[in-house]
């Protein structure tokens, strides 16, 4: 049976100024998925996270979306980005609003829905991620933690067809990442598709379906969660391994 | 949300405000409405007893200020209204600051110049000016006790601090003392009697008539006349007042053929007169009270135009500060053309604004009233063209400030929006914009306050703000200590109140300390994931 693509990545290739960031990357990813990308500091990860919902403008290459190219200067951009969410390590938050408002806005402005319709599926969201009782909280009253929950529920809230995950525990204290973890895991159940850039290998290897290994702009190695935790083959994914199971 | 429906409420009670404030100036449109032919316009300071004055009501022969429910007289009104009389006019005065007078003649804003002033080549160069119509005497006004009251000669004035009115020859003449302490010249009269009775200085030059109103209205004041040999060495013209008219003006031959008409002894009189009738202090009773009983109106409405100046300024140049901020942080666009026409746009804001930040808004009002006259032709109304200049002023500076608050936010919060498909204009609206205005208030109440009091410069125009309005009441009542302590004291009030009120705002708009947890209310059947260990 041929296997039905959410996003399908063809040479994709990123520079800033001289410094080529991706090179020549291709990765199909499946729709319901999970994706991990996984790789050291500054190898592209966010790269290539930002690429697919066009916060960077790729150099070139095609990134394929229900059969259109979304660098297509005539691709419409708006729609596509309603459609793909993404959750920040920096929570970012929309300052001014309440945490209520942060899940309505883009709901009214972009999907063009009405308040009461919109603040439904907000509240639904924030319920699922234990956040309905804080509606009238300002960002700057909660926590790392519950500002994370708030932003996965502002994304959620657009009914996206995929969420791009950056590092989302990294910038969190240690006794607040399970809880954010969890969340992520029983999403991941619904058959939502995620791409996700994380260092939480354990994490990782239990709710991926596949891992992509990123070393220096290409993808060194991509498999099963695994056969990539399991037995990796290139050797430079070995000694990432290596390093990141000795520290835990 | 909260900021669009605080904003809302704000400019309605600000329009509110304006009307209401509007409502007190009845009169002020519909004079500067029209231009008659039938109105001699005459342009004095209205504040150089016993030449000119302002006073409260029609006695002894005064005419209304243009703009104003108030009087003028004097003996140069006296002299104006017989000239209009023969001309078949009625006499109008537009009470002008000194420096105002002749850019107000040039840019035809007033038909002629009456307000004691001497013809000198410089003047010349400029205007024309009919044959004297007084001759004057030149004197210094001193403390009746100080040791300078008993000057025999010129020389008795070494080593004492005199000064005069800016540009007038008076000031010109200072020089001719020896070992004189030559003070920087003044833009009133009511500033040198303020300075003398404070001691500051010792004395002011003037014309023998300044010297009999102050020894009729300030007990402590006296003059010293010097004649002949012993005194000021001058042209015939340096004492003498004529009348300013535009060069070639057509009715120059009839004024001077009515000013021969008058004779030395009716002028005499006419001066006499004016000496008698000019405005005495009151000194009875509470000052504070007086003032408040006999200026209260003038003061209220002074009050009034400096709250409008200053309101219309900082909303009307915060919304220019709004667009300005919002064009120059638009993206670098990808096309060509569009880069282009943004690039260009963005240069001329720039220049807009270094050019009204980098000018004192003193002579942008006197270039842009006066110079807009003369120049194009176009005559606006002085409150307009306050308003305008105050809102344009306002803007340049709040351009940048708002500009800082948008470039400021964190780029964060753009990625977030951009990411959930929102256009930059919708970030802008219901993201950024909120923001950057919230950061913004403080500023923006400096802003006010700075408007507040700076208004007080746009008396160059004769707007009859709250200073202004000051300098006038001084120059009636002679109690100059009183009325710029009175003056101060309102300053103080409406910068505190405003102060106040802002704060309430930024306290509204920042919403509860603290938020109150809402458990039942939302009830949604959704099974909840994920844990909260984190509480
Ligand atoms: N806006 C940018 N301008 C220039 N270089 C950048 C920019 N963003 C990222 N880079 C560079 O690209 C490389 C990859 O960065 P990134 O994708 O953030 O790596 P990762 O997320 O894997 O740590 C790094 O060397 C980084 O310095
Ligand atoms: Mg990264």
């Amino acid at each position: 049976m041929k296997k039905d693509y959410i996003l399908k990545i063809n040479h994709l290739k990123k520079s800033f100024g001289q410094h080529e960031v991706l090179k020549d990357i291709d990765l199909d990813i499946e729709n319901g998925e999970v994706l991990t990308i996984i790789g050291s500091s500054g190898s592209g990860k966010s790269t290539l996270l930002r690429c697919l919902n066009l916060l960077e403008e790729p150099t070139s290459g095609q990134i394929i979306y229900q059969q259109q190219n979304i660098l297509d200067p005539n691709f419409d951009r708006i729609q596509y980005r309603a459609k793909v969410g993404m959750v920040f390590q920096q929570f970012n938050l929309f300052n001014n609003l309440n945490v209520l408002d942060n899940c309505i806005v883009a709901q009214t402005t972009v999907l063009k829905k009405d308040r009461d319709s919109a603040k439904k599926a907000a509240l639904k969201q924030l319920e699922r991620v234990g956040m309905a009782p804080y509606v009238k909280a300002k960002p700057a009253q909660l926590s790392g933690g519950q500002k994370q929950r708030v932003a996965i529920a502002r994304s959620l809230a657009m009914s996206p067809d995929l969420i791009l995950f950056d590092e989302p525990t990294s910038a969190l204290d240690p006794e607040m990442v399970d809880g954010i973890l969890d969340i992520m895991k029983d999403l991941a159940h619904t058959g939502l598709t995620m791409i996700l850039v994380t260092h939480e290998m354990g994490f990782a290897r239990d709710v991926s379906d596949h891992v992509v290994f990123m070393d220096n702009g290409v993808i060194a190695e991509k498999g099963t969660a695994e056969k990539i935790f399991g037995e990796p083959e290139n050797p430079r994914t070995q000694e990432f391994l290596k390093r990141y199971l000795n520290r835990i | 949300m909260h900021l669009r429906k605080y904003l809302l409420m704000l400019s309605i009670s600000i329009l509110a405000g304006i009307l209401l404030i509007f409502s007190v100036f009845p009169t002020e449109k519909a004079a500067a409405a029209k231009k008659d032919d039938k109105v001699f316009l005459v342009g004095m300071e209205a504040n150089y007893p016993p030449f000119n004055w302002t006073q409260q009501n029609k006695k002894h022969g005064a005419v209304p200020i243009q703009g104003s429910n108030l009087y003028a007289n004097g003996y140069d009104v006296q002299i104006a209204k017989k000239i209009a009389k023969k001309l078949g006019k009625r006499v109008v005065v537009v009470k002008t600051e000194w420096d105002g007078l002749l850019p107000a003649l040039t840019s035809k804003k007033i038909d002629a110049i009456i307000a004691g002033m001497t013809p000198t080549p410089e003047r010349e160069k400029t205007i024309d000016f009919t044959k004297p119509y007084y001759n004057s005497k030149q004197i210094i006004v001193v403390n009746k006790n100080s040791k300078y009251a008993k000057a025999k000669t010129l020389s008795d004035f070494k080593g004492a601090k005199l000064t005069a009115q800016l540009s007038t020859v008076q000031y010109s003449l200072i020089k001719q003392i020896k070992g004189v302490i030559k003070e920087p010249a003044m833009k009133d009269f009511a500033s040198m009697r303020v300075a003398l009775e404070s001691k500051t200085i010792d004395g002011y030059v003037a014309e023998l008539p300044e010297g009999l109103s102050m020894a009729v209205a300030d007990p402590n004041a006296t003059y010293v006349e010097l004649s002949g040999k012993k005194g000021f060495k001058l042209n015939s013209t340096e004492s003498q007042e004529a009348i300013g008219l535009r060069k070639n003006d057509p009715n120059e031959t009839k004024i001077n053929q009515i000013l021969s008409g008058i004779s030395l002894k009716t002028r005499t009189k006419l001066m006499h007169d004016a000496v008698l009738n000019q405005p005495q202090a009151t000194t009875q009773g509470n000052w504070f009270i007086n003032i408040w009983k006999q200026y209260g109106n003038m003061l209220l409405r002074g009050i009034g135009m400096t709250l409008l100046l200053s309101i219309v300024g900082t909303v009307v140049g915060f919304i220019i500060g709004l667009l300005i901020g919002i064009v120059r942080t638009i993206p670098k666009a990808k096309k060509r053309p569009r880069r282009y026409l943004i690039n260009f746009v963005n240069w001329l804001l720039s220049v807009y604004i270094e050019i009204f930040r980098g000018t004192p808004m003193i002579v942008q009002a006197a270039v842009f009233y006066y110079g807009a006259a003369q120049a194009f032709n176009i005559n606006l109304d002085r409150t307009t063209s306050a308003l305008i200049i105050v809102s344009i002023n306002t803007g340049a500076y709040l351009a940048e400030i708002i500009r800082g608050g948008i470039i400021s936010i964190d780029q964060g919060q753009f990625e977030a929006a951009s990411a959930l498909g929102m256009t930059h204009f919708q970030q802008m609206e219901k993201i950024v914009l909120p923001q950057a205005v919230r950061n913004s208030i403080p500023a923006v109440t400096n802003e006010f306050i700075v408007n507040i009091k700076d208004t007080s410069v746009l008396s160059i125009i004769s707007v009859s703000e709250l200073f202004f309005t000051g300098s006038t009441i001084a120059g009636q009542n002679f109690q100059f200590f009183h009325t710029y302590l009175t003056i101060s004291l309102i300053y103080l009030v409406l910068t505190f109140t405003i102060t106040r009120i802002f704060r309430m705002i930024e306290k509204h708009l920042d919403g509860p300390k603290n938020y109150d947890l809402m458990t039942n209310e939302f009830q949604v059947d959704t099974p909840k994931i994920g844990s909260e260990k984190e509480e």
